[in-house]
């Protein structure tokens, strides 16, 4: 006899927690591109400056 | 031959003819369509291999003990006869001793009039059948057997074979665009409704898990989590997943052109992605690795291998590494794991109606997962400036490279313009990480 409860409950848990941890991981992409990006674009600046 | 040799022919049936054919069709395709060749000459050549009995490649050794002690009445059967599961072997004044599994015998311990004390062995036997270890322990004592409990049930091949996918994977496109993520993550549906849809049609919940699994379009995933759950299904899971990864360019463009217009077909998508740094692709491993595994432990096996193969990739200093994963060593993975895989499928073990029902069950999990990627990027559409072009949903479903390749085809067909390849690399991408989540997730919950 299939637990039908337990079933919903690991359905719509399991998707559930695939979707947030990708959506998490998109959120950090993000913020690690964000991050980077002003890291790169500060030691490009400040050569910049050492060659001037 | 003249009573010295024992010849296949007298233990060959109709199953293992229709299993020849099915193993010739297998090649056929490979051969003739180039249909997967890596992976459908391996498969069908060991069905080939484990349905010419007495081959023995795919052979365990089992013994068979007596349950309560007492005396034996009558022996049943004799030195090579074959049974079916729950055949009688011997009556005991105690009652019957009955085969835990197909096979047939290889000795008969015991005669009328003995007594036996209980867990005093009554026969070996030599089976094909995958079983519940903890129930039915089996020893291998075949070439394949051998590869495929230490490669397989030991659970070492499927986790290296993604370290070899982590070399193989660029997720730059992924990176330059993270809203990709969520569409792999969207197609993970397929998973889920043909876990419920298992459990409707009566099978148990760690089975369900591993049909579900299918949806994930992920050969190792899916051996992986069916090999802990559910071994005695890993045949037709496995075979299931691996060939409807083949038939995806049959599968997704029906379920697409049902879910989009010709209009939403053919928005244009530019074909520049923005370039992503190489700290960023050195990090993403390290950042999905550590979330990852934090929040779903079960899930470390595949997605630590998978990250640390791509860290390879990306680091730019252990070319070495990377390069072996990416060639001679997923080579040599791949030819342990298929040659596993077709071995799971002697007659015996795959002629059930079980099969058929995971077949048709693996094509649904496909085609859902499709279908919700497809919807969420409309849905997603609803919300944005930039569109997307809404058939890089169905490429969530994981299968890389090939879901990607019917989009990047399916693109230029309603609009000459469009290059969605790199556009569907991203969810693609995606959905290996997605489908490797769900796997640890089930495993969490199940185990």
């Amino acid at each position: 006899m299939v637990d039908w409860n337990l079933a919903a409950k690991i359905a719509g848990g399991g998707f559930g927690m695939v979707f947030l941890i990708l959506a998490i991981l998109a959120l950090l992409v993000w913020l690690t591109h964000l991050g980077v990006n002003r890291f790169a674009k500060g030691s490009s600046d400040s050569e910049e400056k050492e060659r001037h | 031959m003249f009573g010295l040799l024992e010849s296949g022919f007298q233990h060959f049936y109709w199953g293992n003819a229709l299993m020849l054919v099915i193993g010739g069709v297998f090649i056929y395709l490979a051969i003739a369509k180039k249909m997967e060749p890596l992976l459908l000459i391996p498969i069908g050549f060991s069905i080939l291999l484990v349905n010419l009995p007495l081959g023995g490649m795919m052979d365990y050794q089992l013994k068979v003990r007596a349950p309560e002690a007492g005396n034996v009445l009558e022996v049943q059967m004799n030195e090579g006869d074959r049974f079916k599961e729950g055949d009688i072997i011997c009556q005991l004044d105690s009652g019957e001793v009955l085969t835990p599994v197909f096979g047939r015998i290889d000795e008969i311990k015991v005669s009328p009039g003995q007594r036996v004390e209980a867990g005093d062995a009554i026969a070996s036997i030599i089976t094909m059948q995958q079983t519940d270890q903890s129930k039915v322990p089996t020893e291998p004592i075949g070439l394949l057997s051998r590869i495929f409990k230490f490669g397989i049930m030991w659970q070492v091949l499927p986790p290296l074979m993604f370290l070899c996918l982590g070399a193989l994977t660029d997720f730059g496109p992924m990176l330059a665009n993270p809203k990709t993520l969520l569409l792999g993550a969207a197609a993970q549906f397929g998973v889920y409704f043909a876990f419920f849809m298992a459990l409707l049609f009566g099978f148990t919940l760690p089975e369900a898990c591993s049909i579900g699994i299918i949806g994930g379009a992920e050969g190792p995933t899916t051996i992986y989590v069916t090999s802990i759950l559910a071994p005695q299904i890993i045949g037709a899971t496995a075979v299931a997943c691996y060939s409807y990864m083949a038939l995806v360019p049959i599968i997704l463009p029906p379920v697409i052109k049902l879910l989009t217009t010709k209009k939403e077909r053919a928005i244009y998508m530019k074909p520049q992605l923005r370039e992503v740094l190489k700290l960023e692709k050195i990090l993403f491993p390290l950042i999905t690795t550590i979330v990852v595994i934090l929040i779903v432990p079960f899930s470390a096996p595949l997605m630590g291998c998978f990250m640390v193969g791509n860290l390879f990739r990306e680091c730019g200093v252990t070319d070495r590494l990377s390069n072996t994963a990416q060639t001679a060593f997923v080579d040599m993975l791949t030819i342990f794991l298929t040659l596993s895989i077709g071995a799971t499928m002697p007659a015996e073990n795959f002629l059930q109606s079980k099969t058929l029902l995971i077949l048709v069950l693996g094509v649904v999990a496909f085609a859902t997962a499709a279908a919700a990627g497809v919807v969420l990027a409309k849905i997603m559409n609803l919300f944005s400036k930039e569109k997307i072009n809404p058939m890089i949903g169905a490429a969530g479903v994981s299968a890389v490279p090939m879901s990607a390749r019917v989009v990047q085809v399916m693109g230029q067909k309603e609009n000459p313009r469009n290059f969605l390849l790199m556009h569907a690399m991203g969810p693609n991408v995606a959905g290996a990480i997605g489908a490797a989540i769900a796997g640890g997730v089930f495993l969490g919950i199940v185990k």
